[in-house]
């Protein structure tokens, strides 16, 4: 939003990727429908296939034609995404050896870290601390006890 | 928390030592996972086990659903389980023999420890009260006249119902087609709707429906005791008996007197004249297949349905 | 409809359980992963040792109070708590995001509380009639529904129509994956087994809507969202003035609601697509769907709660569960002895029926205090959660209730991939809702050709199933209208435009 052109130029070049990853798509699907014993199973995705790499193909040749104005990944920390995104799926690979608390506790100290954008006191990460374990016992109480779920 | 397993441990103990029937126990409640939606077969016969259970051994059933996959996904999650005792799933056949024979799922028919057999829906043909077709006869006739322009809805594909239609039109030299519809609820819709002429189903479907659906014949050894004016294939000259089976199976971790603790509880609660009154009146068949004749059964039935699935060309 | 089986609902224990009920099924529906379906399973061994009507009160009002409490996520969080407000999330989070979260939250509630109603009422006075409709629809009228709710993409992308269908066509893909439903193939796994469940549709909506806006809230400082200054409590009268003014709407998406809950295909969030896609083809010019419209909130809101009531009709007159949670509610009353029929509602005074419908009026009635109740604090720990807790929070619940869904790990992680390709694709223009509509419309879409075709070709009469029937001629006509929306629009647009500019 600061600076627009840049922007513009990254919206651009990621609309066109994705368009063509769109693409990869339709056809791997159209292949692996070759495989299908049953002509039930062919028809849909096949014209599923069809009309996602027709749209593609046109919005690759409409965004070439005319720029497109789409957002990009905009400001932000590029840090704080990736360790949002890599500490919950360290908790789901952590899940079956560590237990479901000690796992969901990776995501939820990764996410926490992620999205901490005031100072670190003393005081806010014991308030933090507490009612994080607060929160997670509760839900896993909840799930586990009251709901049946066999959580890990 | 912690005393109250305890006693119900215990419970579960002085139970346990007074049939005398194993030297495993049970410790607290069991989940039981049935890997499909609820509403099927196999959710309202585990639903009609759950008080018997409860009462005969102190402990709660705990029904959950883990669908996906027509029952793949929680079958193949089951040798994951932890086996001791806790835990037990629905197995259902044909599924768990057609399933891995036509591609890899995940799971195997030898691989999966069940247990026991306990009950089947019988295939039978039904149609809704006002349909032409009066018997049997009406309905090959018509198919004669008109091949392939009879319509006949069931559950899915290279499931029970598919294979008693392909069985059945081979038997009696007819041409019917077959619409898979997603579950019996949806294959039963479809025909009071008119939408199809019959419909091939179970014998609880008849039971759910009451006056507005009419068996033409059901595929068991003998006439069922709820629907006793409706003739068995057999008895049409149709050498057709079986349907859909239904079982529990345990984690293959579970060691060999859990297995057996769990026969010889789902055989008593099947032995039980009030379940079996239960699911007679919601138009099931009992089965009892314990541990010990597991293996034999099976054999059959893999043979039986796997020659069926070849000749029909839904596997390899 | 006496007055017998109206005072055996009004007794204390069943007003206290469907008190309890519609509290727990709001904060059940709430939380995304926790479904109306899985609250009513967990509780329906409770329900053996108890009266058949008041267990179908108790199990009616969480049902009922679940679908509701679907709204907070969603206008919250931007994560429909159920699958059936996904169509709240459209309007509902831009309206939470510029600071009118209290008012979106009570309309929420308004209009849920009017579509139970409706719902209900159908239930208590049309049932065996309204049955009809279930048995009305075959597989073709459920292909051109499918094909209908898919032309709301249409409407959704205005300006990026081609993107639209790229994404639907994509989710109508996902929605194959997996062992196929009615053809004996497994589809697009690649030979490996954690997709032979092919994408969730509860996990897909987590992934694709909860875990794009926790990227984006941690990636920058800003408030999750913005406040007025001197905060308000829910804004009751003034939402309940917005509601009267769109009467017609309430009345139009509840009857929809009504009618959609009774086909046993269908359910909570193909009714609120197709409530909202209607409200949206019926706009007054100036109002702007997608960007914070009180009006879109009303007609799925509206329509979800109604569904409840709608559902129960083929339950209760046929056997056919209209909707899951109904599927395992039948199964209870089969365990109790209680044999669904029309005899159910023939039987007269003190019927189970009858108490268990006034029971579910009364709770739908309850929901209006308790859900403003509940409602104002979930506004207000949300606005006042500080970021760096609400995150993590939300990513925790995410991970418990996708786990939750079929206690497997590998969805977890499929939710996760999905999320973040979801995140990566809407920043360039491909919104995550395309993608949703084709997940959720594709199955539907896919049985009902292949049955059609089937049961066509063996009649002999292709045309004649796909185009000839009443009911397809008329969906066919609201697709194309729908279709044809962004045109309409667009002109109408530049018409209250000359007008202005020749008034001022």
């Amino acid at each position: 939003m600061s600076n627009k052109v840049e922007n513009d130029t990254g919206g651009q070049l990621g609309s066109l990727i994705v368009s063509a990853v769109f693409v990869i798509v339709g056809v791997v699907t159209l292949y692996d429908s070759l495989s299908y014993s049953d002509i039930d199973s062919k028809v849909f995705p096949r014209a599923a296939a069809i009309v996602l790499i027709v749209c593609s193909m046109l919005s690759i040749v409409g965004s070439l034609l005319r720029p497109v104005r789409e957002p990009g990944f905009g400001r932000g920390a590029w840090w704080r995404r990736i360790l949002l995104v890599v500490s919950m799926l360290a908790a789901c690979l952590a899940m079956p050896q560590l237990g479901f608390l000690p796992a969901g506790f990776i995501a939820f100290g990764g996410t926490l870290m992620a999205s901490m954008h005031d100072r670190w006191t003393i005081q806010a990460a014991a308030v933090f601390l507490t009612s994080s374990i607060l929160i997670m016992v509760g839900f896993y109480s909840l799930f586990r006890f009251v709901l049946n779920v066999p959580l890990p | 928390m912690l005393k109250s397993k305890f006693f119900k441990g215990l419970m579960a103990a002085a139970i346990m030592s007074v049939a005398g029937s194993a030297s495993a126990e049970l410790n607290g409640s069991v989940s039981y996972i049935i890997p499909f939606g609820p509403g099927g077969e196999s959710d309202i016969s585990a639903r009609l086990q759950q008080p018997f259970f409860k009462e005969k051994f102190g402990q709660d059933l705990i029904v959950s659903y883990q669908p996906g996959g027509g029952g793949a996904v929680g079958w193949a999650s089951l040798n994951g389980l932890n086996g001791d005792g806790q835990t037990i799933m629905g197995v259902n056949l044909p599924h768990i023999i057609i399933k891995p024979a036509q591609k890899e799922v995940g799971f195997t028919t030898e691989g999966l420890n069940t247990f026991h057999m306990f009950h089947y829906t019988p295939d039978a043909i039904v149609v809704a009260t006002d349909s032409p077709y009066q018997s049997l006869q009406d309905l090959i006739d018509d198919a004669r006249d008109n091949p392939g322009k009879v319509t006949l809805s069931g559950s899915g594909k290279a499931s029970a119902n598919h294979l008693a239609q392909i069985k059945f039109d081979k038997m009696a030299e007819i041409r019917t087609t077959y619409v898979p519809f997603k579950g019996t609820g949806a294959a039963v819709t479809a025909l009071l709707g008119n939408q199809v002429k019959a419909e091939w189903g179970y014998t609880t479907v008849g039971a759910q429906q009451g006056e507005a659906v009419r068996l033409l014949a059901v595929a068991m050894q003998e006439r069922h005791p709820l629907f006793p004016e409706v003739p068995t294939f057999k008895e049409l000259g149709f050498d057709m008996v079986g349907g859909a089976y239904r079982g529990i199976a345990l984690p293959d971790s579970a060691s060999d007197e859990t297995t057996q603790m769990w026969s010889d509880m789902i055989s008593e609660i099947n032995a039980d004249p009030a379940f079996r009154q239960k699911m007679l009146d919601g138009g099931f068949a009992m089965l009892d297949i314990d541990k010990a004749k597991m293996a034999d059964f099976m054999q059959k039935l893999t043979d039986e349905y796997l020659g069926d699935a070849r000749e029909a060309g839904l596997i390899d | 409809m006496d007055a017998g089986s109206f005072l055996s609902a009004l007794t204390p224990l069943n007003i206290a359980f469907a008190f309890f009920g519609v509290v727990a099924g709001t904060v059940i529906g709430s939380i995304p992963g926790l479904t109306a379906t899985m609250a009513v399973a967990v509780l329906v061994p409770i329900t053996f040792s108890m009266e058949p009507a008041s267990a179908l009160i108790l199990l009616g009002a969480i049902y009922t109070g679940a679908i509701y409490g679907g709204a907070y996520a969603a206008i919250l969080l931007n994560t429909p708590g159920t699958p059936s407000a996904i169509a709240t999330t459209f309007d509902g989070y831009p309206m939470a995001q510029r600071g009118e979260g209290d008012l979106a939250v009570a309309l929420a509630c308004f209009a849920s509380v009017f579509g139970g109603l409706v719902g209900a009422l159908a239930l208590l006075f049309l049932a065996p009639p309204l049955s009809r409709v279930a048995l009305a629809f075959g597989p073709v009228e459920y292909f051109w529904l499918a094909i209908f709710g898919l032309s709301l993409i249409a409407s959704l992308s205005t300006g990026n129509l081609l993107k639209g269908l790229a994404g639907g066509a994509f989710g109508l893909i996902l929605s194959t994956v997996g062992v196929a439903e009615i053809s004996a193939d497994i589809r697009l796994t690649f030979g490996s087994q954690t997709m032979i469940g092919g994408f969730g549709v509860v996990g897909a909506l987590i992934g694709l809507y909860c875990i794009p806006v926790l990227i984006d809230l941690a990636a920058t400082p800003d408030r999750h969202l913005s406040i007025e200054t001197g905060v308000q409590s829910v804004r009751v009268g003034e939402a309940a003035r917005v509601a009267m003014r769109s009467k017609f709407n309430l009345l139009r998406s509840s009857i929809i609601g009504t009618l959609v809950g009774i086909l046993p295909g269908a359910g909570g969030s193909v009714a609120g697509l197709v409530a909202y896609s209607e409200a949206r083809r019926s706009a007054r010019p100036e109002q702007r769907f997608g960007e914070g419209e009180p009006d879109g909130i009303i007609a799925t809101e509206a329509a979800n709660n109604a569904t409840v009531g709608g559902g129960f009709i083929p339950t209760l007159v046929l056997g056919i569960p209209g909707t899951p949670p109904d599927a395992v509610i039948l199964g209870a009353l089969l365990v109790q002895g209680v044999r669904t029929g029309p005899g159910l509602f023939q039987s007269g005074g003190g019927s189970i029926a009858y108490t268990f419908i006034y029971g579910l009026i009364i709770a739908t009635l309850l929901m209006l205090p308790v859900g403003l109740l509940i409602g104002r604090y979930a506004y207000k720990s949300i606005v006042a959660i500080p970021k760096a807790m609400l995150v993590p929070s939300v990513g925790f619940m995410t991970l418990i209730g996708t786990f939750a869904i079929r206690n497997s790990v590998s969805d977890v992680i499929i939710m996760i991939g999905l999320g973040v390709f979801g995140w990566v694709v809407s920043r360039f223009g491909f919104a995550a809702s395309p993608i949703v509509l084709g997940l959720i419309l594709g199955p539907i879409a896919e049985q009902g050709f292949v049955q059609t075709w089937i049961i066509g070709s063996a009649t002999e009469n292709l045309p004649g199933m796909f185009f000839g029937r009443p009911i397809s001629q008329a969906i066919v006509a609201f697709t194309l209208l729908s279709l044809m929306y962004p045109v309409f629009a667009a002109r109408r647009r530049r018409r209250a435009g000359v007008d202005r500019g020749a008034g001022s």
